[in-house]
């Protein structure tokens, strides 16, 4: 946390030209979800998934301009069933992440990126047949370790993009009910219990990555990808993931930022992408 | 020397996928793995299988020795839902339901094997034809100037309003009857919003705890469970509360609730029981299974699951329902009108 506020610091302490240009992409995604929540079901759900995912990186002048941010926000609906079917649940969470990567430039066609990221997540599980217990509340901060491949090659000139990327939880905090302790208790008759907890690797070993391909259609810049999403915890005795598969495509656009207008196609040289 | 590294680095974030998976072991789906997995969940999450061994030796290690052996795995559906009904059936508990397509278990001896002590033909010789309804609530005074609620259920949401004009209604009643005979539940705020309006202050009614872990000793600490006086209009006169064996679940809660307030006398039979919490979970054929997760109790520790005891102990009489009269209301009136 203290890295990424004093690198936020450098960020607005110093102002190159290549902290104006931001590349966003927009992509929509469907998918496989695999919904699992010990505290709902022992069983595992599975189904649909719609996924939304809006991405922004930009320079920054930290560390002589090196040093890129990646903001990401993320929603996904999933509509899952038991095995045989005699049961339904619907899951959504939102998810945040901000990264400051290292840029380093190993040759002019391939980048690798490292650096903290810190990642938020709410959502929900709800069960459509439980009583007392329909529903699962998801809450989690966690600091990151980012990591990021982009490699640029052509095929027939025609300029092309893959990227890499995975995030890796390493420590954070996360919202749970204790084992057998309803939603009733916790917040009709405010009994508390241990339900803010520390994760790491033990505890919560999770990751998304995502692998991307960028290629121009005309005047546009078309992403495809595929990202993977794994979340896992084991918490208060219940144990619960949400595994995602998605297939996602949209578009790329670089921008000059000047008042929050575009002007230009971004210069290659200050591309953070 | 920094390509070294960060080769280091890529190879241990690119083997995070590899990580271990975190899966709850349910194999398979044969009649077997249904019976192992049921008998799991209760052996986990069942929040009364310590006080049911003292109370009647239940013992759940046997149980899953007893019933094992009645297993097989050419068994039918039909077979295997009956197996499991029996074997969840040993819990003694109306809150702990199979539910299949076939059919849902349910254990009936906590009501069956008692008197029914209501009748709502006989009910309705005292409700006339103007009674009055408001948020689920039967009400009526009575010829002899006492107030009559009857409370069917505590499933629907009772308005706050509503209780207001209630009770503005039967204010020059001498005292009121809250009748909550074959009240089998509900929302457990609904019984504590209606219980609100009997006291003036804010009262220790009981203490409730959670499952924390798989063991069956894994409670947490109880904590207190209060009851808080209502900003509407309250009951100052006195009252009675009529029950019987089906009061149950958060009926059971609010008989509880209201025995421990000082205008207020419980009359009639002993309450169903039912002071678990209900949960709900399945098993790998997708029949679910709802059971008691979370045990309350009444502001002494004393268990509640088989019931509580009326301060005053009335069964219907054959001679009164032949004449059409409820000899519980009867006795509820006379207890009312003395000084």
């Amino acid at each position: 946390m203290a890295i990424l506020l004093l690198c936020g610091s450098r960020i607005f302490a110093q102002n190159v030209n290549g902290d104006k240009y931001v590349m966003r992409s927009t992509l929509l995604g469907t998918g496989l979800s695999n919904v699992f929540d010990t505290y709902l079901s022992p069983l595992e759900y599975k189904g649909l998934e719609l996924r939304f995912m809006h991405e922004r990186m930009r320079m920054t002048g930290v560390m002589n301009g090196k040093v890129s941010t990646q903001s990401v926000v993320q929603l996904n609906l999933a509509y899952t069933k038991n095995v045989s079917k005699t049961a339904k649940s619907y899951a959504g969470m939102f998810n945040w992440t901000y990264a400051m990567h290292y840029q380093y430039k190993v040759n002019n066609d391939l980048k690798l990126l490292f650096g903290p990221m810190l990642d938020v997540n709410a959502g929900f599980v709800y069960n459509t047949r439980n009583s007392n217990n329909p529903a699962q509340a998801k809450a989690y901060v966690s600091f990151d370790a980012s990591a990021m491949a982009i490699y640029k090659f052509r095929i027939k000139h025609c300029p092309m993009t893959v990227r890499y990327q995975i995030n890796l939880p390493v420590l954070g905090i996360a919202f749970s009910p204790e084992y057998g302790q309803s939603y009733y208790e916790l917040f009709s008759l405010g009994h508390g219990g241990r339900n803010v907890l520390f994760t790491s690797f033990h505890n919560a070993p999770s990751f998304r990555q995502i692998l991307t391909l960028d290629f121009p259609v005309g005047k546009s810049v078309i992403r495809t990808g595929y990202l993977c999403d794994i979340q896992q915890f084991k918490l208060n005795n219940l144990k619960s993931h949400m595994y995602s598969h998605n297939f996602m495509i949209g578009f790329v656009r670089s921008f000059y930022m000047i008042s929050g207008k575009s002007r230009n196609r971004v210069s290659e040289s200050f591309n953070p992408f | 020397m920094l390509n070294k590294y960060l080769i280091r680095i890529f190879a241990v974030i690119f083997m995070v996928p590899f990580m271990s998976c975190i899966r709850e072991d349910v194999s398979g789906n044969d009649p077997y793995a249904n019976f192992e997995s049921l008998w799991k969940i209760i052996d986990e999450q069942y929040c009364f299988l310590d006080y049911k061994k003292s109370e009647y030796g239940l013992d759940w290690n046997e149980v899953h020795e007893r019933y094992s052996k009645r297993i097989s795995p050419d068994m039918t559906q039909y077979n295997l839902f009956e197996v499991l009904s029996d074997m969840v059936n040993e819990l003694r508990d109306g809150h702990v339901n199979l539910g299949s397509g076939i059919a849902t278990s349910q254990y009936r001896e906590w009501f069956d094997a008692y008197p029914r002590n209501f009748s709502d033909s006989i009910q309705g010789n005292y409700l006339g034809k103007d009674y009055k309804i408001t948020s689920g609530l039967v009400y009526q005074i009575l010829e002899n100037n006492i107030g009559y609620i009857y409370c069917s259920s505590f499933s629907d949401g009772i308005g706050e309003g509503n209780l207001d004009y209630m009770f503005k209604a039967l204010e020059l009643c001498d005292g009121i009857i809250i009748d909550v005979r074959n009240n089998g539940g509900g929302n457990l705020t609904t019984a504590h919003k209606l219980a609100s309006r009997f006291t003036n202050e804010k009262k220790l009614v009981g203490y409730m705890s959670y499952k924390s872990g798989p063991g069956h000793n894994d409670f947490s600490k109880p904590e207190s469970v209060f009851i808080e006086p209502s900003n509407g209009i309250r009951w100052q006169k006195k009252a009675v509360v009529i029950a019987n064996r089906r009061s149950y679940s958060s009926t059971n809660d609010f008989v509880n609730i209201m025995k421990q307030l000082p205008n207020v006398t419980i009359i009639g039979d002993k309450t169903g029981g039912g002071s678990g919490l209900p949960f709900s979970s399945e098993i790998p054929n997708g029949w679910s299974i709802r059971f008691s997760a979370s045990p309350m109790f009444d502001s002494d520790m004393n268990q509640l699951e088989f019931g509580i005891e009326p301060d005053i102990k009335i069964d219907m009489l054959e001679s009164d329902i032949i004449k059409g009269k409820d000899t519980i209301i009867e006795e509820s009136c006379t207890f009312l009108k003395k000084k």
